[in-house]
């Protein structure tokens, strides 16, 4: 599997495999490749089959196409931090700073784009102390039924942190508490249905995947990943 | 000052790093109108600073402007440049009164810094001053602080990146800093951001470390106000459909700059041994098509670029195997590669991790390394003269060795490290013939020979040789405004005639028509021509290096190129005519200058 071959996903759910197929490669080229590609089409058959049931919705990023622009941060901020223009409401400009998808940089250059997961355990839902209301059966920190995007009811919320250091420790650490009021924020909302960010992405590495997925992610922090792509993509024993 | 400023913060952050002193500036909205940004706004800045001629670059007077322009932080398809403005540590007129006589110097880096310094809150950055001791400075939006740097201080461009972003605690600064070759004051030592990018030429990175300036970190939540929101988004969309699907987009992500390494070398126009040459034997070896198969592993964009034309590889066999940079783009492959007969392309890989580790110019390095090649070969300088090095065509260990050399001082390097003008002049007998200069400043990867236009695009430029020039005044007035709005000129081509001039007026909520526009980068052109017209510049100046005129290509598709010495000095004419400069001294005209708006140059000029 070449780097530049853009036609092999990599993506939080095959990362484990693609590392692997590149150990495979070492020793058998053609296994090699054919279990890159296996593993991504393991990734699509987990929610393609379960599809007619879906619980699950949240952008999915191919690392392998993704140069590091930052378009999706500014699109993201633009839609999710509108503007009053006269009566208009109106996309904002877009200071990356505010967008829930933030793209982090590493060198050797390794650029990952991390949003939230939709996490089907719901770590930051689990570590939320607010009591659940008696009728909505909703803590602070719930999942909207309809969008299926974790969202954070303000008037509830005690801005203890919890769910952020849920998040950080168990998963990819998206929830960032607000430095004021300490209430999460950075939560994916899918842009009502359009996710800005994947309508923008110059590069077609963003996708909007809709599913169930039981189980939980390999909850690989930012650096563990970086780590991953370096050594796939820069530091494998092929390129000595 | 009640005129509310649209695309801009109207503030410019000086600090003074000799007093500590930090200032928030109002922005003059005249200034703005006039000079734009970047590279224009930035000269507006460096002349009002340095109000008489004759100033020591290396002295704390001269300052280091950090421009983005008023494209930059929105986002518009590359709009990450920034500009590097101040008064040029390495170019020098033939005869001038002021022994400290020198251009003025403007460089342009892409990244994501350029941004970032709008985001904090300002239209730029203007340092003044000397530290004590090494020093880093860090901006995070209002809150600005100058640090402690001695540990960093010697530390290579790529391990300070990673050193740097850890010390700072968050991956979403944006830094820019020097390497070792800025530190010892190398005459083309340049800034550097994500170990690779830079702003590479006219030594903004000697100047930078003559003000024990290691590094700059930006971070920030604003964003300056547009004056027409619903327009711009509206241009914005359709700027951005412009790039989608196009052979032009295609072309720029699949193999950057490096595409032209081959076609350059077919064309007779490319640097090869030290331009004696316009073809490149075994430009295959090291071009594009060769890298793709051999080296590059991502394709990496500035701040919302959709051509993504930065290759990061690594070298997977041979004596650097294992060793991960970017590379080889058009310029860093020919200067490095072709122009010292390099066709290793592994070890032209180290040769380019190298230099930019050091923090050196890629251009002007492989073009000093190129001239001593040549002095080497002919006997004019031995190997004693070299430290012991064997100086020759194509020998990647000699070359690091000088690379090396060149960054510390050491030796031959100290001599080297003030470019081949001087290099030249040391050397004596007819070397000058074959040190590729104008004004002092190296020439960059394209060969004259084939191209009489292309010598008046080096002669002329207000930075000495510079390729990005523009051949004639209005492609120069064009190339100044791009460069005076943070956009990127590999991008122009994927905008629609007029765009980019209705973003700008939607963003500034002025009309900028296509008169206004072009007079607006003619206004910045002779600015920076006045500047060095003040410093003792005149026609003499404006020269190539005889090679072009006397010595015939012998190789390619453009065997027996050369240039005629009259028709460059038609040619020249017809310059200046088109200029309104007068023929003899090449200074600007009154009537030209107040035309334009800069009545307050002309006293200046006597």
């Amino acid at each position: 599997m070449d780097g530049r071959n853009k036609e092999s996903k990599i993506t939080i759910f095959n990362l484990v495999q693609a590392e692997h197929s590149r150990r495979e490669f070492l020793k058998k080229t053609a296994i090699g490749s054919t279990a890159i590609i296996l593993g991504s089409i393991f990734a699509k058959r987990v929610f393609a089959q379960r599809a007619e049931r879906p619980t699950y919705s949240m952008i999915l990023v191919d690392y392998n196409k993704c140069t590091g622009c930052r378009t999706c941060e500014t699109v993201c901020s633009a839609f999710n931090n509108k503007v009053k223009i006269g009566e208009e409401e109106l996309p904002g400009l877009g200071n990356p700073y505010y967008s829930n998808i933030r793209v982090y940089s590493f060198n050797p250059d390794v650029d990952i784009p991390v949003t939230c997961l939709m996490c089907g355990d719901n770590p930051c839902i689990e570590a939320c102390p607010v009591e659940p209301d008696p009728k909505t059966g909703r803590k602070a920190l719930y999942r909207d039924e309809k969008t299926l995007s974790i969202k954070n009811d303000l008037e509830r919320c005690i801005g203890c942190g919890s769910c952020a250091e849920a998040c950080r420790t168990k998963r990819i650490g998206v929830i960032i508490p607000n430095p004021q009021t300490g209430k999460p924020e950075r939560m994916c909302t899918l842009c009502d249905g359009d996710p800005q960010c994947v309508k923008y992405c110059p590069y077609g590495a963003l996708t909007h995947v809709t599913g169930r997925l039981d189980g939980k992610h390999y909850g690989f922090s930012i650096e563990e990943i970086a780590n991953k792509l370096t050594k796939l993509w820069y530091y494998n024993e092929k390129n000595k | 000052m009640a005129e509310k400023l649209f695309g801009y913060n109207g503030v410019i952050l000086e600090i003074n790093l000799t007093s500590g002193k930090v200032e928030k500036k109002p922005l003059s909205p005249d200034d703005a109108r006039k000079f734009v940004g970047g590279r224009g706004l930035g000269m507006k800045i460096l002349w009002d600073k340095l109000r008489k001629p004759g100033v020591n670059p290396l002295s704390p007077e001269n300052p280091l402007i950090f421009m983005p322009g008023p494209f930059s932080g929105f986002p518009i398809p590359s709009s990450s440049r920034t500009c590097v403005i101040t008064k040029s540590p390495h170019t020098s007129p033939l005869k001038s009164k002021y022994p400290y006589a020198s251009t003025i110097s403007y460089s342009n880096m892409g990244g994501f810094i350029g941004p970032e310094i709008r985001f904090a809150g300002y239209d730029g950055i203007v340092i003044t001053g000397k530290a004590n001791s090494p020093v880093y400075i860090v901006i995070d939006n209002d809150k600005v602080e100058i640090r402690d740097a001695k540990k960093f201080w010697g530390m290579g461009t790529d391990e300070f990146d990673r050193k740097f972003i850890e010390e700072l605690k968050d991956r979403r600064f944006r830094t820019c800093y020097i390497g070792p070759a800025g530190e010892n004051l190398v005459e083309y030592a340049c800034i550097i951001n994500t170990a690779a990018r830079a702003a590479g030429r006219g030594g903004t990175g000697c100047v930078m470390g003559s003000k024990n300036l290691k590094a700059i970190a930006v971070r920030g939540t604003k964003i300056p106000p547009v004056a027409d929101h619903k327009r711009f988004l509206q241009l914005l969309e359709e700027a951005r459909n412009g790039f989608k699907g196009t052979p032009y987009t295609e072309n720029w992500r699949r193999y950057g700059t490096a595409s032209a390494i081959i076609s350059s070398s077919d064309a007779g126009s490319q640097a090869v041994k030290n331009y004696r040459e316009g073809t490149f034997l075994d430009a295959d070896k090291i071009g594009g098509i060769s890298a793709e198969q051999k080296i590059w592993i991502r394709d990496f964009a500035c701040y919302c670029c959709p051509l993504a034309c930065k290759k990061s590889g690594v070298v997977r066999t041979g004596p650097y195997a294992g060793l991960v940079h970017d590379g080889p783009e058009y310029e860093t492959g020919t200067m490095m590669g072709a122009n010292l007969l390099v066709s290793d392309l592994e070890g032209l890989m180290k040769e380019i991790y190298d230099v930019d580790d050091m923090g050196l110019d890629q251009i002007s390095t492989g073009n000093v390394i190129g001239f001593l090649m040549e002095a080497y070969e002919k006997g004019y300088i031995d190997s004693n003269f070299l430290d012991g090095i064997d100086l020759k065509w194509g020998d990647v260990p000699a070359i690091l060795k000088m690379v090396r050399k060149i960054a510390m001082r050491e030796g031959i390097g100290d001599l080297a490290s003030k470019g081949v003008k001087r290099l030249s002049e040391r050397i004596g007998r007819d070397s000058s013939k074959f040190a590729i200069h104008v004004k002092g400043h190296e020439l960059a990867a394209w060969n004259v020979h084939v191209s009489l236009t292309q010598g008046v695009c080096y002669a002329t430029a207000n930075r000495g040789a510079c390729h990005l020039n523009g051949h004639n005044p209005r492609s120069q007035n064009l190339n100044a405004m791009n460069d005076s709005l943070g956009l990127c000129r590999f991008a122009q081509g994927g905008f629609r005639q007029g765009l980019i001039r209705e973003l700008l007026s939607a963003i500034t909520g002025l009309d900028w028509t296509e008169e206004e526009y072009l007079k607006a980068g003619e206004r910045i052109f002779n600015l920076e021509k006045a500047f060095n017209y003040r410093e003792g510049f005149r026609r003499e100046d404006d020269t190539i290096p005889d090679r072009f005129f006397e010595e015939p290509l012998t190789v390619g598709s453009r065997k027996g190129a050369i240039l005629n010495r009259d028709e460059f000095k038609k040619a020249m004419d017809n310059y200046y005519k088109e200029r309104g400069w007068d023929l003899i001294t090449t200074k600007p005209s009154s009537e030209k200058l107040k035309s334009l708006e800069l009545e307050f140059v002309i006293k200046e000029l006597k």
